[in-house]
């Protein structure tokens, strides 16, 4: 037995070789999966099939949402991690996994003793509801912890040219793995059996800890702390983020971030109801359109990878991926009145690719600006705004419809109709918010290597 | 980067102690997780379907 056999990466290698970022962008696939099952299979299992309250079954979504702010300390004390391994991401992983894991090992059974099944109704009720919130935030608090400390090693291990290519890499997995387990689990849920929701949960957890592992054997370079200067005393959270906001126009960033994912995410959940009750479309068939705000969103990752590998300014894209939301949502809000097919799908096509553009281009202007001893903290504070924003949406899009709706009181559209027009309002202010960042940047064509090789491109 | 002739490493994984006892500590804490959650799973099955009677 030697070195051989130990998850260490003791040669620091100055270019990262594609096989091995793919290896490390599995932790993403993991990721999508539980946001799937999560917010998606969970969501639908528990009220449908089991007949949870929908309050309740809200509740037990929202929980791992509420952990997406302390992704930043997360971040922060992945920064100052002290190891004699000389480890700083590879232990946040490997805990973030392990919480995960464990979340989903009493998950389903939370969830049925939750649902009040076989005999679990002579128990009291809170015993359900605590331990489906514990099982919820574990997997939940895992989950934010691998992605902030993968997000990290990726930006540890490569060059600022390649950043680009590493956060369309890092996107398209995430996109993969949540279309590949949305597919999955719809499949081994068809036909509801308790047995199969346990089966479903487990599998996803032994899943989730494989994709782990694998994705983080031999990855970060060791730096042992007796090799690092001993530092009189570490920075506070608090002193390492109000340096971290002094950065140029840190603050400005991270409100561009929530705006924009904010406008874009509130999008994605009301689609397949308005495509079934405004566009008058097959049920079945709506699932369709958010492969098809996928597949936009797989063309504007690698659309985005491109132009900022050839030296496009990072702010210019990302607005121009705000600016491309504007005539998708017009269109979209258009096409009921037309009553014109093609104009909705092109929109939608429109705004997967966008917002794709523009959750490219804020996550690689992180990845750029992020210094050495900052990296964690900075994709934290991005992954915080980002994920809480997402969640927000997702929560709110809903509430936003009905509450339009009865305000509003006229016809089925009204209530979308509204929410779209506020996303339209989002994107303009994003817009607006990022126009000083564009003009301060002075054209420099080239920066990013023009001559770089295209084969990396994802 | 690890120093290859540090005379505290041993074998046969060629850690130090100091290495091994911090790897050590991370499968002493993923047991300790693994046994609880094993124990809140199995106190949620026999509320769902009670083996002991």
């Amino acid at each position: 037995m030697g070195p051989r056999w130990l998850p260490f990466a003791d040669v620091a290698t100055p270019d990262l070789p594609l096989s091995r970022l793919l290896r490390l962008s599995l932790f993403q696939i993991s990721v999508g999966m539980t946001m799937v099952l999560l917010v998606g299979t969970l969501n639908r299992v528990m009220i449908v099939e089991l007949g949870v309250a929908t309050s309740l079954v809200a509740l037990m979504i929202a929980l791992p949402i509420v952990f997406a702010p302390f992704r930043a300390i997360i971040g922060f004390s992945s920064d100052h991690h002290r190891s004699e391994l000389g480890w700083r991401r590879v232990p946040f992983i490997w805990k973030g996994t392990m919480w995960q894991f464990c979340g989903y090992a009493f998950m389903p059974f939370a969830i049925l003793v939750l649902a009040g099944k076989g005999e679990s109704h002579r128990i009291p009720e809170w015993i359900g509801v605590v331990s489906a919130a514990v099982a919820f935030l574990a997997v939940g608090a895992g989950m934010h912890t691998v992605q902030t400390a993968g997000l990290a090693l990726a930006t540890d291990l490569t060059p600022k040219e390649a950043h680009p290519k590493v956060v369309g890499l890092m996107y398209v997995t995430l996109l993969i793995g949540m279309m590949g387990s949305a597919l999955l689990f719809g499949i081994a849920l068809e036909d509801y059996i308790h047995a199969r929701l346990v089966g479903v949960i487990q599998g996803t957890a032994l899943a989730t800890l494989t994709l782990n592992v694998i994705a983080m054997w031999k990855q970060e370079t060791r730096r042992p702390a007796r090799h690092q200067p001993k530092r009189e005393r570490e920075p506070s959270f608090r002193e390492s983020w109000a340096a971290f906001l002094e950065g140029d126009h840190a603050r400005r960033r991270l409100v561009i971030v929530g705006l924009g994912t904010l406008a874009f995410g509130l999008s994605e959940v009301i689609l397949e109801p308005f495509g079934g009750q405004v566009m008058g479309m097959e049920v079945s068939s709506t699932t369709k359109l958010t492969a098809l705000l996928a597949f936009g969103g797989l063309c504007g990752f690698g659309y985005a990878s491109r132009i900022l590998r050839r030296g496009s300014d990072v702010q210019r894209v990302t607005q121009l991926g705000a600016v491309l939301g504007i005539p998708g949502f017009v269109m979209v809000l258009a096409s009921p009145v037309t009553g014109l097919m093609p104009l909705f799908l092109v929109g939608n096509f429109l705004v997967g690719f966008g917002g794709a553009i523009f959750g490219h281009a804020t996550l690689t202007d992180t990845m750029n600006r992020a210094p050495d001893d900052q990296v964690g903290l900075a994709l934290g504070a991005w992954g915080a705004v980002q994920a809480t924003a997402a969640g927000t949406a997702m929560a709110l899009s809903g509430i936003l419809r009905d509450l339009f709706d009865e305000v509003l009181g006229s016809g089925t559209a009204a209530g979308y109709n509204a929410v779209y027009v506020l996303e339209l309002v989002l994107l303009v202010a994003t817009i607006v918010i990022t126009a000083p960042l564009v003009r301060s940047a002075a054209p420099r064509p080239g920066v990013y290597g023009g001559g770089a090789p295209e084969g990396g491109r994802a | 980067m690890a120093d290859f002739d540090d005379p505290d490493r041993v074998w046969p994984t060629g850690l130090t102690l100091k290495e091994s006892i911090e790897l050590h500590k991370y499968l002493i804490d993923g047991a300790r997780l693994f046994f609880l959650s094993s124990v809140v799973a199995h106190a949620l099955v026999a509320a769902f379907t009670p083996w002991l009677g």
